[in-house]
This record gives structure tokens, sequence and C-alpha cells, in this order.
């Protein structure tokens, strides 16, 4: 007992048993009161180390003996249950465990299915499932991307004329300027395209995994990345849509669509469902928007009337010179034609020096009225 | 002296780990009862579930019976029992997080806090005093706390602790020592803070 004396902080006097009995029970076997009376400056630090073991007691444990007993019984019946359950399975297979041939078998095929699992794990997704973000960096030709974060409907115009009416929560890439013998675009959400007509150079929309190919008409796409399908709704012209050659289990499926008919793609198994009249779907007929339904179809109509329905189409603002054009009647038709080629058949119709200048959604037209 | 009843203790656990070795239930029961409410005291001090706490400690206390054979001879039966529950319950406490999908998978907090011995205190002076320094340690950062509560309150040595936390004895001995460094510091200043207020009072 001796070692006491050499006691220097309050911890040595917390870790020894006795001195905790002596604090906490009065149980002085070790005569620690006699002790601490020899000099002052021990019983300082012995008064110190009363206090923390004060603080530093454990909270009395809430379990009766009657509570132990009977987890005890608990815990022999798991034994039971455990010691059956091992004996049932874990003899023969230790038995076969401990067969050296066994153990090599097991390895190789252990290791064949993990890497097989690695290996469809790998590829698989690149299989199936194709997203915007794979798209995008397939292409190198130095993309523009347009994300369409407000609740209205924007409208893009492309550098060949062309427009796209871009939905909530889509986006697309395009490149300033189309170069090569063909034009791409990468859509994620829905849009709805006004292709401008070049039979040289065919228009591409990658949507996820279908790609739909133009040569001059309009049409709906909508390919949101968290959909089970993939729409494609033409309105004028004819449309042809495949599926990405980056999805390796691709069938060589082309679909053609004329106007008025749909085509849904069913992302999970990559089929392809042609709709040929899209009134008859329930869900197509339901999810038109403004441009889909309005007629561009004009016959002696006032032009304040032509550009009231422009603006309804593309939620655009146009500004012209009211006065000047309010008695100017068209007879013209605009089906197809995206926003540009609409404004400049509009313009030339006008004559007298009329054009227009986009900004955005913000058109001026400039005009000193009609002929 | 002090050695000695640490001695007897240990041997009577040692003694009794090696009958359970070789199969006696009585051991086993006397083990199961000596140390089941202490391990289920500190399996409540991580998770607010004192039902699946004593899943765990059974379960514990079923893996020694059954595997009995391959125990190890050389064990402090307290230091084992505690650090098998500690694992156990982390191990738990992971598996459902991976079930919730949660991000955190950092190592379980001890939320245990200590309490004051009332009736040994007397006078008022004391009792601030004490009131204090319990704060103080019930302020340390977790796993502080958790190495003042099994070198001080299980008795453990600080290799033992180290075992339990899973962490080298270096760790071990660091955690203790800044909990204590910490403690002291903080308990001089509001020491003279204390006495300050009473003699302002008087």
């Amino acid at each position: 007992m001796q070692h006491r004396n050499n006691y220097t902080e309050i911890e040595d006097f917390l870790a020894d048993e006795s001195f905790h009995l002596w604090v906490c029970f009065k149980d002085d076997q070790q005569d620690w009161e006699e002790w601490t009376l020899e000099n002052s400056s021990r019983a300082k630090l012995v008064e110190e180390a009363r206090l923390w073991l004060f603080a530093m007691k454990t909270p009395d444990s809430d379990l009766s003996a009657e509570a132990v007993q009977n987890a005890l019984e608990a815990t022999w019946m798991k034994i039971e249950t455990k010691e059956e359950n091992k004996n049932a399975i874990a003899q023969p297979v230790l038995k076969l465990w401990k067969n050296q041939w066994f153990r090599k078998i097991a390895a190789i095929l252990v290791i064949g299915l993990l890497s097989g699992w690695f290996y469809n794990d790998h590829f698989a997704t690149k299989n199936s499932a194709l997203t915007y973000n794979e798209l995008i960096n397939e292409n190198d030709e130095g993309l523009v991307e347009q994300t369409n974060n407000s609740d209205k409907p924007q409208i893009i115009t492309l550098s060949d004329g062309s427009s796209v009416l871009l939905q909530p929560n889509s986006k697309l890439s395009y490149p300033k300027i189309f170069v090569g013998n063909e034009r791409k675009v990468y859509l994620s959400g829905e849009g709805f395209f006004e292709i401008s007509k070049n039979p040289q150079k065919p228009f591409f929309v990658f949507a996820n995994e279908i790609v739909t190919k133009v040569i001059g008409t309009s049409f709906k796409i909508k390919a949101y990345a968290n959909q089970p399908n993939i729409e494609v709704v033409v309105r004028t012209g004819k449309v042809k849509v495949r599926s990405n050659e980056l999805i390796a289990n691709s069938k060589d499926e082309l679909i053609v669509l004329l106007p008025n008919q749909a085509l849904r793609f069913v992302r999970k198994n990559l089929i392809f469902n042609k709709i040929t009249d899209i009134t008859q779907d329930e869900t197509l007929s339901h999810s038109t928007s403004n441009i889909e339904q309005l007629g561009f179809e004009f016959t002696d109509i006032p032009v304040a009337q032509i550009f009231k329905t422009i603006e309804q189409a593309y939620l655009v603002k146009i500004d012209f010179p009211q006065a000047k054009l309010k008695d100017c009647y068209l007879t013209t038709s605009l089906g197809d034609q995206p926003l540009q080629e609409k404004l400049k058949i509009i313009c030339k119709s006008l004559g007298n020096n009329s054009s227009y200048e986009m900004n955005g959604n913000q058109i001026i037209i400039i005009s000193d009225g009609c002929n | 002296m002090k050695k000695q009843i640490l001695h007897t203790e240990t041997l009577d656990d040692s003694i009794l780990w090696s009958n359970l070795k070789k199969g006696d239930e009585k051991a086993f029961s006397i083990l199961f009862k000596k140390y089941y409410s202490h391990l289920v005291r500190y399996g409540n001090s991580f998770i607010p579930f004192p039902e699946k706490v004593q899943d765990c400690v059974q379960d514990v206390f079923t893996d020694i019976w059954v595997y009995r054979n391959k125990l190890n001879d050389s064990v402090v039966v307290k230091a084992y029992l505690l650090a098998c529950v500690r694992k156990r319950i982390t191990r738990s406490q992971e598996r459902d997080r991976i079930f919730r999908l949660s991000t955190s998978v950092d190592s379980i907090k001890f939320l245990f806090d200590f309490s004051i011995e009332h009736h040994l205190i007397a006078d008022e002076i004391t009792a601030d005093k004490v009131l204090r320094l319990n704060q103080l340690i019930n302020d340390l950062p977790s796993r502080q706390k958790e190495a003042i509560y099994l070198r001080y309150n299980q008795e453990l040595t600080v290799d033992q602790i180290a075992n339990t936390l899973d962490i080298n004895y270096q760790s071990a001995n660091n955690l203790l020592h800044r909990a204590l460094l910490c403690l002291r510091k903080d308990w001089k200043a509001s020491i003279s803070l204390i006495l300050l207020l009473f003699l302002t009072a008087f």
C-alpha cells in the first residue's frame, strides 16, 4: 500500500479501488483517513479526488435480479436455436469445406462470378439507359447548352434558322454554328422542334436512347431522364426514328412517322410503340401545348392577329407599329416553318422595308405599313 | 493490497472463464449474472433502444457459449465483454444505417451522462463544486468521456481501453490524457469562480 505515497495526480487516486471503497462506501480497510491526515498537501489532493469521484458516479442499473435471470434464460434459448442451426448446416458444409478440391473449385467459381458481374455492371450501364450527359460527352463539336429553369417554355433559335420551344426543366445542347453535313442537337426533357428545310443537311435530335432524323418538319420530343418512356409526336412533315447505336443491344429498327402520328419508346426494354392516331391516345392528347394546337393557316387575317397567334405559340413578345399595320391583312400558310421563317415570310408579305429583330423572347417588327 | 484485490477478482474471472471453456454451464451463468447489467448500461449509452441493447448483449453471450472452443484463454473477461458489446452495437448500427441509406457511418456516440453521489455530500460549497465538475465531465467530447468511463468506472487498463475502442495504445493514452488535461484546466478556472461567488455572497 506504500505506492500511494507516490500519488501526485488526481487520476492516481481515481484508479485506486480501495480509494473508491473508502470514499463511496466508507470502507476504510487501508486507513485512508489516517494516511490523508499525515500531510496537509496530501489532504488537499485527496479532497480534490473525492470531489471528482462524487461527480463521476455511474447511474444505478435499473435491472432487477429477476430481469437478469429472465435475460439469462432468454440467452439459453438463443444458444439452443443457434446450436441446432449450427449442427444442421455447418457440419456437412464444414466437411466439404475441408476438401482441397472443393475449395479450389469454389474459388474459381467465385472469381468467375465476380468478374462476370463486374463486366456486366461495367458495360451494362452503357448498354441501356443512355443519359444526356453521356451523349454530350460523345460529341466534340463544342456545344452550347441552354437550360430552361423558368416555369414557361423558352424559344431557342438555332444557327440554321430552326426554332426549338424548350419546355421547363429541359435542356438543349447544340453547336453555335452547324458545320459539316449533319445538324445534331441533344435534348433532355421536352421540346417542340420546327426545323428549317435543308435536304443536304439532315437534322438529328439525340434524346436519351433514341435518335430522330428529319429534313424539315415540326415535331415534339419528350425525353426526360427520369421518365420510363420517350415520346415523339409529329405535326408536319416526315420523321425517322431509330435507337442510338451506342446502345449495344439495340435493334436496327427504323420507324417512320407521318403527321399526327407518334411514337412511344419504352426505355426499359428498348421497344418502339408506334401510335398512328394521336387523338386516340389518352396521355398524348392531353399533353399538347399551345404551339401544337394553334393553326398557322391564315386567310385574310389582320396581321395583328397573326402576331398574337405567334406570341401565344412561342410565348414571345412582339412589338409592332400598331397604327401603321392596322389595315394589313395577310393570307399565308406558316404551318411547318420555324419561328424566324414565319417572321421572314410575314415581313416579306408586308413589304415596304419591313424587317424584324429578335432578342431572346422579344421580337421587334420594324415596318412602315403594308403595300 | 490494492494489487491483491484486483488479483483475486481477475483470478475469479479467469477460473470461471476457463471452466466456461470446458463447458461448465454454471460458470457461464455466474459470469452472465455478474456482468449483464454492467454491459446493458454500457450499451444503453450508445443507442436509445434498451430492448435492442439487451438483445445485443444476449447475442454476445450466446456466441461466447456456442463458440466457446475458440475463445482465447488469457483475456480479462470484463474488458473482453465490454469490447464485444461495443462492437456488436456498432455493427448493428452500421447495418441499420445502410438500410436507411443514410450517409454518415462514423463511429457511434457515447451518450452516457455521469451523475452525482448526492447522499455523500454534506455542505453546499462541496455540492456546488461537484455539480460544476460533473457538468465539465459530461461536456467532454463523447470519446474522451467514454475513455474516462472505461478507465475509472469500469477500471480497465489503458491497454484494455485501446482494445475496446479499437484504437492503438498511444491513441487511448492520448484520449485519456487530453480529457484529464482539459478537465483540470476548466476545473481550476471554475473553482476560483465558485470561491469568489461565495466570498461575495457572505
